[in-house]
């Protein structure tokens, strides 16, 4: 209260009221009976000096009191009313507050059902879980895609993602992306034959950090659908192209071997080379089909537990004659111990390495040397393909993976090839769980590297 | 090897006029099926040594003549050799399950090379 009367009443001094208010009027019905003793008990009978000057202050006392008690009063009155005024300004502003709290709240509110209502019509399944890897909500596409229902969900909430193990329908999930939700991306949830998914799972950030985990489950079912049916197709044109081109095969086969009679060396050479056109043919069919048998996926993997450095030991046998046709040398460095076996596809296997040695033999030029050399490693078995050839151009080293790529000193030295040896490689080395790579230097040679992962034990 | 029977079971003509003259040429007894079937009944009929199999032939194929072998005690025993255009590991595995004791994938074999399965088989 800024406006505090000056309470210094009894002297007789002006009223002074900060910021200038006119002093109050006053009370003059005011009447006291000056012969009433009860008003001055104190007072001498006998008159004197003191006397008349007690009674007059005594007087001016009473001239002023009423002065005072109507101006204490009016004072009140108007502390009053501003007080009532400040409260009623008070609750305007709190119900404005409780107005604006509740329009935010509301918005809030909408805020939420939006997102719950994107949540839940949203194309792909949507887990999310708190900080502490705590269930929060799924959307509807969880229940269909995993087979549980609302309920069980429900039941879930609060719970740690180990929970989900106890839902029959979230196992796959769970073998995906683990107790403890690592970061997984784009991998694929086998459910059924025409039920794919792709479960990536993503740290939710807000600016305080991590606030959950959002697991996303992209349905691509249809584009599996798709992909299979494109792979059978091509499978059966290549199987197609197959039947005739054997039977050429043989057939010029048997001539030049003179099973069908004798010809002449005019018809021969002709034969011959008739004959290895048709050998090129049936190359570019087989790649073909390999391609399509990888991207045909799991079924085609027969894993049998092997030593590896003995199927590479059996294949580099293979290349004896060509070998000297190109006047190359090929290598195998037997490790003096046996190495850890390896669980592989072995008819895989061995394509990824003829692969790298065919493609070494290919280019590299005459007086060449290929070394291949197997070594056990952490992660696993490491196998290396090193040649002295031509190499890989820098500025193509990152394509050569690529399907249908090939390098351009690549074409030039042989122009037949389809660019899918590498690529079937890599498919292969990765589904085994393994990695290639390689390094090279243009002129000076290429080493392909790829590791098989050792048998759980 | 001379007088042992050998039933080639192939639908392509091609390769069954070829091969069945480079066979005869050897020596070996060959009859000619063209399709499961006809290879069933011939099988019967003359009791081969050795049998080479194509898998995909119109009326019965590969797979189902080896599926009636097996139900047949008199024809268990003979040794199957697959000669397919194809030979994923799929087929491989059910060809093996059924008894076949070889695969060759026709563009991979010439003739000769499929003489020398042959003969490991049946000498």
């Amino acid at each position: 209260m800024t406006k505090e009367p000056d309470k210094n009443t009894n002297n007789g001094a002006p009223f002074t009221v900060a910021g200038g208010m006119p002093r109050p009027r006053a009370f003059s019905s005011l009447n006291i009976n000056l012969a009433d003793k009860s008003l001055a008990p104190g007072l001498p009978k006998e008159g004197n000096k003191e006397v008349v000057a007690a009674a007059k202050s005594a007087v001016k006392d009473f001239h002023e009191m009423p002065k005072s008690s109507e101006w204490q009063t009016d004072e009140r009155t108007r502390q009053l009313r501003e007080q009532v005024k400040f409260s009623e300004d008070s609750r305007v502003a709190l119900m404005n507050m409780l107005e604006d709290m509740e329009d935010l709240r509301r918005r809030a509110e909408e805020e939420k059902e939006k997102t719950l209502a994107i949540i839940t019509n949203f194309a792909d399944g949507l887990i999310l879980f708190d900080a502490n890897d705590r269930f929060m909500l799924a959307n509807s596409l969880i229940e269909a895609a995993f087979g549980v229902t609302r309920e069980e969900i429900r039941g879930l909430i609060g719970k740690k993602i180990a929970a989900f193990q106890l839902i029959n329908g979230f196992r796959p999930l769970i073998d995906l992306i683990g107790p403890v939700i690592t970061e997984v991306s784009r991998k694929e949830l086998y459910i059924s034959e025409n039920e794919i998914y792709e479960v990536s799972s993503l740290e939710v950030q807000s600016g305080r950090g991590k606030v959950g985990t959002l697991i996303i489950a992209h349905d691509i079912s249809r584009e599996k659908i798709v992909e299979r049916m494109k792979t059978e197709f091509v499978s059966i044109a290549a199987h197609q192209l197959r039947t005739p081109i054997s039977a050429i095969k043989w057939t010029l086969r048997m001539i030049l071997d003179g099973d069908l009679g004798p010809i002449t060396e005019d018809q021969r050479d002709f034969l011959d080379k008739t004959y290895k056109s048709n050998e090129r043919m049936i190359n570019l069919i087989n790649d073909l089909l390999n391609v399509t048998r990888i991207e045909e996926g799991r079924h085609l993997y027969n894993l049998v537990l092997v030593n590896l450095e003995e199927t590479i030991e059996t294949l580099v046998a293979n290349y004896g004659q060509i070998l000297e046709q190109k006047k190359l040398t090929l290598d195998f460095e037997k490790p003096a111990a046996k190495l850890a076996p390896v669980k592989i596809d072995v008819e895989k296997m061995k394509l990824v390495i003829a692969n790298l040695i065919e493609n070494a033999i290919k280019y590299t030029p005459a007086g060449g040397n290929i070394r291949v050399t197997i070594s056990q490693k952490a992660e696993g078995l490491e196998v290396a393909v090193k040649d002295s050839g031509m190499g890989i151009m820098k500025d193509q080293q990152s394509r050569i993976f690529t399907k249908y790529f090939r390098g351009a000193n690549a074409i030039k030295m042989e122009t037949e090839g389809t660019g899918l040896g590498l690529f079937i490689t890599k498919n292969i080395v990765e589904t085994h769980g393994g990695k290639v790579w390689f390094a090279s230097e243009e002129g000076k040679g290429t080493t392909f590297f790829f590791t098989v992962p050792l048998a759980a034990h | 090897m001379a007088g042992k029977k050998i039933l080639l079971i192939e639908d392509e003509e091609l390769i069954i006029r070829l091969l069945g003259r480079k066979l005869a040429s050897i020596g070996y007894d060959v009859s000619l099926a063209m399709d499961g079937e006809e290879g069933l009944k011939k099988m019967k009929e003359n009791k081969p040594d050795l049998i080479l199999l194509d898998i995909i032939m119109p009326r019965k194929g590969g797979f189902d003549v080896m599926e009636a072998m097996k139900k047949d005690p008199q024809l268990t025993g003979v040794p199957v050799i697959i000669i397919s255009n194809s030979g994923q590991p799929l087929e491989l595995d059910k060809a093996k399950r059924l008894g076949a004791v070889d695969w060759l994938v026709k563009t991979e074999f010439d003739p000769k090379e499929v003489v020398e399965k042959i003969k490991k088989y049946i000498g």
